[in-house]
């Protein structure tokens, strides 16, 4: 008990020992980290910022001017049938008539003495982050069915956003590996050169019987703390970046970016114990016979 | 204590021992002497095993070489105390963390580990200094520590490499009545030196060493 102790704390002065080295582990291990939290940050919001971009999507959906309400109405049940489709809001031709008479306030049938407005509806497609999206067969279908006059849809912007999505999407996991990957090599060469300042103490450990335990646990201790410290920084690093974002972003756009705090903090801290007791264990390995 | 039989050991690039054999008794005190590069340091390490014989055997307090197991070497270890002509003191801990090192490696309880260093610290004179940085002490002194550091463990052997080859003569002469009081107590000591007129007239056995061979035992 009292050696596990008295190697816990020596792994803990060690840090004190060499501030420099320690101060470039810690450093390296923040900056990964503090790379893999942005990455975290953004898959969170993903799903915000597709159900964002997507909430602006709008296909509108004319009906022939003889169709009736309750034709439309049977229309619109179709139209939801359609896979894609999140939700249809029909618009009868007597609420087309109120709508035009709010927004210009002129009454049309006291000027022509009936109602030219066709039945219409909203249709609102999918949101979630998962389902990739094309508009055009679900524009295809619509137009398809008997009684639609014209179909309006921002089909290029659309078909743009969503290629940016996938894209997007692709991007973030292919760079989480390389980040992860990166980090692990750069944490375990600065870790290999911390121990490699400490050469001295390992052959001075192993002359005077310490075991290959005895001399990687404080190394150990000390790659913890680093992981530990550099998770700590790296998380409160993110907390105040996503609070700085949204209140630029809350300005702009009136939209904020969601925070996980202590989700993020836990990932960060279990990634970079980690790849830091990986790397310190690689780093030890070299110097030990 | 130390039994080698028909030892031979060669370094990649040449030299080496040749045909070594050599018995040391318990609580004996004897010099390993002869030039620099006649294979005193390689006959050491190959005692405390940091090298294993190319052929033939070397049997320390009961491990034998080549077939001991690595996780074996430092149980061994703990057994011989060392000195170095480098000290191989840490420069990052002060004299009382440096000799307590020993005592930690082995799992002292830590209220023992006070009393057996400052004993340590003042049987070889460093009584008051335990709070020095290795940098603050002379040569002498940090022989002296490093010897201190072999000694509070109570090891059965003390392996001593050139241990005065850093230090002025008249701490040279101090170092070697030290470890001759160390071995009164019981230890066994083996001492490598290449100064002659040191060793000379102390009554001890002489193990002389020529070209990877000894010459005289």
């Amino acid at each position: 008990m009292d050696q596990l102790l008295f190697l816990i704390i020596e792994g803990a002065r060690n840090l004190w020992r060499h501030k420099l080295t320690a101060l470039g582990a810690v450093f390296s291990v923040f900056f990964t980290l503090f790379l893999i939290g942005v990455l975290l940050v953004m898959n969170d919001n993903t799903d915000k910022l597709i159900n964002y971009f997507r909430g602006k999507y709008k296909i509108e959906v004319f009906f022939n001017e003889s169709v009736s309400n309750e034709q439309a109405s049977k229309l619109v049940k179709n139209i939801r049938t359609i896979p894609g489709v999140r939700s249809t809001t029909l618009i009868s031709k007597e609420d087309a008539m109120s709508i035009f008479k709010s927004q210009f306030d002129e009454d049309v049938m006291e000027l022509l003495g009936y109602n030219p407005f066709p039945a219409s509806c909203v249709v609102n497609v999918i949101k979630q982050k998962n389902v990739s999206l094309s508009v055009e067969p679900i524009i295809h279908r619509i137009k398809s069915l008997d009684g639609v006059s014209e179909v309006h849809y921002q089909g290029r912007l659309i078909k743009r956003i969503e290629s940016y999505f996938q894209k997007f999407l692709k991007a973030i996991t292919y760079l989480s590996g390389v980040v992860l990957v990166i980090s692990i090599i750069i944490i375990s060469n600065t870790i290999r050169l911390t121990i490699y300042s400490k050469k001295e103490l390992i052959r001075a450990l192993e002359l005077i019987g310490a075991t290959k335990l005895f001399i990687q646990v404080p190394f150990m201790v000390e790659a913890m703390i680093h992981g530990l410290i550099g998770a700590v920084l790296a998380s409160v690093t993110i907390a105040g970046s996503v609070i700085f974002v949204n209140a630029k972003l809350g300005v702009l756009y009136n939209v904020s970016l969601e925070l996980n705090g202590i989700i993020i903090a836990l990932w960060l801290t279990g990634i970079g114990l980690f790849i830091s007791l990986l790397g310190s264990q690689r780093a030890i390995a070299r110097f030990l016979k | 204590m130390i039994r080698l039989n028909n030892v031979s050991f060669s370094y990649e690039k040449g030299f080496g021992l040749s045909n070594i054999n050599l018995d040391v008794s318990e609580g004996e005190f004897a010099f390993l002497i002869g030039p620099t590069g006649s294979g005193k340091t390689t006959l050491l390490r190959l005692i405390y095993m940091d090298l294993l014989p190319d052929s033939g055997q070397v049997e320390v307090l009961g491990h034998k070489s080549p077939k001991i197991k690595k996780n074996s070497i430092p149980f061994l270890r703990r057994r011989i105390g060392m000195v170095f002509q480098d000290y191989q003191l840490l420069d990052d801990r002060n004299l009382f963390d440096n000799v307590a090192l020993a005592l930690h490696v082995i799992g002292d309880d830590t209220a023992d580990i006070y009393d057996r260093v400052m004993e340590a610290l003042n049987d070889v004179g460093l009584s008051g200094k335990e709070q020095h940085y290795p940098s603050e002490l002379s040569g002498g002194e940090q022989q002296r520590a490093c010897i201190a550091r072999a000694m509070v463990k109570e090891p059965e052997l003390i392996l001593a490499d050139e241990p005065t080859g850093n230090v002025d003569p008249v701490a040279a002469y101090e170092l070697v009545k030290l470890l001759e009081e160390i071995n009164n107590e019981g230890t066994a000591v083996l001492m490598a030196s290449h100064n002659y007129g040191l060793i000379k007239g102390r009554g001890h056995r002489i193990i002389e060493m020529q070209e990877g061979g000894i010459r005289r035992s």
